[in-house]
């Protein structure tokens, strides 16, 4: 009695520092999170330092000199590439540790391990479509290429430098917030980076919701309503270039182009591209320019996130000086210039997934028939280890296309792939090295520098916008496109016939490309790379054309382009949608009195067919569009049962040339014969009811586009809603140059006006340099990026050349 | 006294050492100079409290950005009544209920043990 009368206290406070130090469930550890000591609060930072620092490193040959300017950009300059690489990784790590470790958590289907079981559905599909162990062999296969692995093992040295000097208290917040803390970097690490953006700009298909719309309709109604050419277009490569090259032969177009689903199947879905992930870049000549030399623009649009997906630095050792934007955890920069020459990308957007019917032999899933044979499967055991314990054990099926993506149906897969479907996907290629398409691009001078390094790249696939100092503008597309009979891939395959395997690959040299075009400019916004003489079949649907004809409209127009000239295009909010298809929506309306005299009808009369910002025409125009597509196609195409719609290119064509099509009608109402006007007057009022009971009476304020589309800039943990920015008022819709929706745009911006002794550049990306919440560069540059300003790069000659807006100066230096 | 020596030792060691260090500094400050109960608990809690609220206090107000407001929005998503709350404040309060009760119990616990050694065998 007497030892628990004078110990309980002391149980008390142990049980207290137990509580206090774990995490329960979701709660994070209260003690080492609150204390102001070692917690969260260390990271709510005075400001930006302008203390110059010295850090002595082991893993450096000779000292790094890093300069930050005054919007927090490092400016790097190593004695030797190694070097280089080493303090790339490092400074990287510095400042987005957190987010590099989990977008490779993400490719590599681990994010159960750091968030529970809730990630389990979304890890087991990530690795079942195969990045993990694509990017496994990739950088098995690299360790024999003497300069892309040195590359790869400093820049992971200098990341794994950072790491060893953390202790908690300097581990980024999420870390703490989640409990958990960093792994060693490495190589493979880098190139699971890389599999992440192969994934997202590559990993969408419209094969199941096309063979749907096959199987109900017929061939017929697929090419009338989905055909393989836009109505109005305005192709990447300039119509009637000459392609100078002979084609390899192409496959021939087999009997059967298809395996229809069995009746069975219903519940295949993979994400169709998304509309959204789209890009601009194009590159004026000096006869369309005030200085006589290219100017160069590129705007890659992305999923707008905080930390931002870019990160902006200069790379400086002998042989290279090279400004612009890095993908945080891997080397070189990815957009950007140098003294002599400019690039940019936007995706090009082959189809570079298809899925083929696997007949497995027995329900062992080891043995599949393909040309005749039996061939034997391989088979994989994947294993997840669960946030608390839990471990949970998949198995994965390989043929000679790829993973098959699912084998059974499977409750716990939500993102629903059809069972016995196999899928061959560019990402999962092997060979070449994108990162070293990179490292030439960065030291490149000329146009045969920047032909030269594209043939390194493989996926996925990008159109390089290029312009020299020499004066040469350029537009290739790069990275390795299936060599494909006409239409291949357009629906579910037949994975038992060989004929309907990836028949080789288009000649790198031969991909859409073109040089000092007459019409002094080139340019790109995902649209149809070629005009319809290309040799090769690429896809047979691409973005909808209307940026490109914007952008080609006034790249047109302009003489005497200065970088800001070409700022202005990329906020230029014009709709070209609006010009082709209101007034034949306009003319139905008109024609109703009820509709005519209201407050709503006057708005879209009035408008000047501008997205901006206070644009009410704007915003009701955007909601009718997606709700007049509905109303014309959702009877036919259930979108809820994985039907495909068509364009809206072709469905602007039947509005203007077809009014009498039999898709206006609405099958739903037998009784009734639906004309195009009724379903333009019916979209309309749907639109204005929905509107005026999310918004109220419609007024300028409340119903302005940018208030209606309402941007937002969510950090990379869903949960983390409070880390984000909600609200950011501009203008731009997914339609118009300016492609800022609510949740993707421009993820950096950036205009290159090119000069025979130094180049001038521009940029900005919507977030900050830190990836820290609680520094000011974690979002400094979101509101001049709404209003479409840019920064004036500071890219230094040399390490010593004076500027006032560098703030102080790091030295990092070898251990003895 | 007992205050200003838990203040100052585990300010000290709270700049090196882990967060729970403050529960044996104020078990070893209570063993040695506090004279009853209710001092060994609410003086080291006092104490606690005093430090961690002052040094958070600081960096919030030395800071550019809100960073209490943006964590506390985490925990407080789904309670919009909570929402008008300052996040500094609901932070306070988490790291008041935290360190309190640990310096409280760590300093009455130092007492208490050497009650027990001190103590004569059986009365």
């Amino acid at each position: 009695m007497r030892f628990i009368k004078h110990f309980w206290p002391l149980f008390a406070a142990l049980a207290l520092l137990y509580v206090f130090n774990r995490s329960w469930g979701m709660v994070p550890p209260l003690g080492k999170v609150f204390s102001p000591f070692e917690g969260f609060l260390q990271h709510a930072v005075a400001g930006h330092s302008r203390q110059d620092e010295e850090i002595l490193l082991k893993g450096i040959a000779e000292e790094v000199t890093v300069y930050y300017d005054d919007n927090a950009v490092p400016h790097i300059f190593a004695q030797n590439d190694a070097d280089l690489y080493f303090a790339q990784g490092y400074v990287i790590a510095r400042d987005r540790l957190w987010q590099m470790e989990f977008y490779t958590l993400v490719a590599s289907g681990r994010l159960s391990e750091v968030v529970g079981g809730a990630a389990l559905a979304y890890d087991r599909f990530n690795r079942r479509i195969g990045m993990a162990r694509s990017a496994a062999t990739i950088a098995e296969k690299l360790k024999a290429d003497t300069l892309a692995n040195r590359m790869l093992e400093a820049y992971a040295a200098g990341v794994n430098a950072y790491i060893e000097q953390l202790t908690y208290r300097d581990l980024p917040v999420e870390y703490k917030l989640l409990n958990y803390s960093p792994e060693r970097w490495t190589p493979y690490k880098s190139i699971l980076m890389l599999m992440n953006m192969r994934n997202t700009l590559n990993g969408g298909s419209y094969d199941y919701g096309l063979t749907k719309v096959l199987a109900r309709y017929g061939a017929d109604v697929v090419a009338n309503l989905f055909p393989d050419y836009p109505a109005l277009e305005s192709p990447a490569i300039p119509e009637g270039t000459e392609w100078e090259f002979s084609p390899v032969p192409r496959p021939v177009v087999p009997e059967r182009v298809t395996a229809l689903p069995d009746s069975d199947l219903l519940s295949f879905y993979m994400p169709a591209p998304r509309p959204e992930i789209g890009s601009n870049n194009w590159a004026v000549s000096g006869t369309k320019s005030a200085t006589g030399l290219p100017i160069l623009a590129n705007d890659p649009h992305l999923q707008l996130t905080l930390p931002s997906i870019w990160y902006q630095m200069q790379l400086a050792a002998p042989g290279v000086n090279v400004y612009g934007v890095a993908l945080p955890g891997t080397p070189n920069i990815i957009i950007g210039f140098n003294k002599d020459i400019a690039w940019g990308v936007t995706n090009l957007g082959p189809d570079v997934m298809d899925f083929y019917r696997i007949q497995f032999r027995d329900s062992t899933f080891r043995e599949y028939r393909h040309d005749g044979q039996w061939k034997p499967a391989t088979r994989h055991i994947e294993t997840f280890s669960l946030k608390g314990g839990r471990t949970v054990y998949d198995t994965l099926y390989y043929t000679h296309h790829g993973p098959v993506v699912y084998h059974k149906a499977d409750p716990t897969n939500t993102d629903r792939v059809p069972p016995g479907y196999a899928m061959r996907w560019v990402t999962n290629e092997t060979d070449d090295s994108d990162m070293l398409a990179f490292y030439y691009l960065n030291r490149g001078t000329d146009y045969d520098d920047y032909r030269e390094a594209l043939g390194y790249f493989t996926a996925p696939a990008q159109n390089f916008v290029f312009s020299s100092n020499g004066g040469d503008i350029a537009l290739a597309a790069a990275g390795k496109l299936p060599l494909k009979w006409k239409g291949q891939g357009k629906y579910l395959l037949d994975g038992t016939l060989a004929s309907h395997d990836w028949q080789g690959w288009i000649p790198k040299e031969q991909n859409p490309a073109v040089r000092n075009p007459s019409r002094g400019f080139v340019s790109s916004a995902n649209q149809s790379p070629t005009d319809t003489t290309y040799p090769y079949y690429l896809d047979w649907r691409f973005a909808h054309p209307a940026r490109a004809i914007r952008i080609n409209e006034r790249l047109e127009a302009m003489t005497d382009a200065t970088a800001d000239s070409l700022r202005a295009l990329q906020n230029d909010n014009y709709n070209v949608d609006a010009r082709r298809v209101l007034p034949r929506l306009m003319k139905a309306l008109a024609a109703a009195d009820s509709i005519r005299r209201s407050a709503e009808f006057d708005a879209v009369e009035r408008w000047n067919r501008r997205n901006d910002a206070d644009a009410v025409g704007a915003a009701i125009f955007e909601s009718w569009l997606d709700n007049l597509m509905a109303a014309i196609w959702e009877d036919e195409f259930p979108r809820d049962d994985d039907f495909l719609f068509p364009s809206l290119d072709r469905t602007f064509e039947l509005i203007n040339n077809e009014p009498d099509a039999p898709w206006f009608d609405n099958v739903n109402t037998p009784d009734t014969v639906e004309t195009l006007d009724d379903i333009i007057r019916e979209s309309f009022n749907i639109t204005v009811k929905h509107m005026r009971e999310r918004l109220g009476d419609i007024s300028a304020r409340t119903w302005a586009l940018g208030k209606v589309k309402g941007t937002r800039i969510m950090h990379l943990v869903p949960n983390f809603r409070s880390f984000g920015r909600i609200g950011v008022n501009n203008g731009g819709g997914s339609s118009v140059v300016n492609a800022t929706s609510r949740t993707n745009g421009p993820s950096w911006r950036m205009v290159v006006q090119l000069d025979k002794e130094w180049p001038v550049a521009y940029g900005l990306y919507p977030g900050g340099q830190s990836g820290n919440p609680g520094s000011r560069y974690y979002d400094n540059m979101i509101d001049r990026w709404a209003q479409g300003e840019l920064d004036t790069l500071l890219f230094m000659k040399r390490a010593d050349e004076p500027s006032d807006r560098l703030q102080r100066r790091m030295a990092l230096k070898p251990t003895k | 006294m007992l205050f200003v020596l838990i203040v100052v030792i585990a300010g000290l060691l709270a700049v090196v050492g882990p967060w729970w260090t403050i529960a044996p500094v104020c078990f070893a400050v209570c063993w040695w100079k506090s004279t009853s109960a209710s001092q060994a608990f609410w003086t080291p809690a006092m104490a606690g409290i005093t430090l961690w609220m002052g040094y958070a206090l600081y960096l919030h107000f030395n800071s550019g950005v809100d960073l209490a407001t943006k964590v506390a929005g985490i925990f407080t998503a789904g309670v919009p009544a909570l929402a008008a709350v300052p996040g500094i404040v609901l932070v306070l309060i988490i790291a008041v209920l935290v360190v309190g009760p640990v310096s409280g119990f760590a300093g009455l616990a130092g007492l208490a043990v050497r009650r027990f050694l001190n103590a004569p065998a059986s009365p």
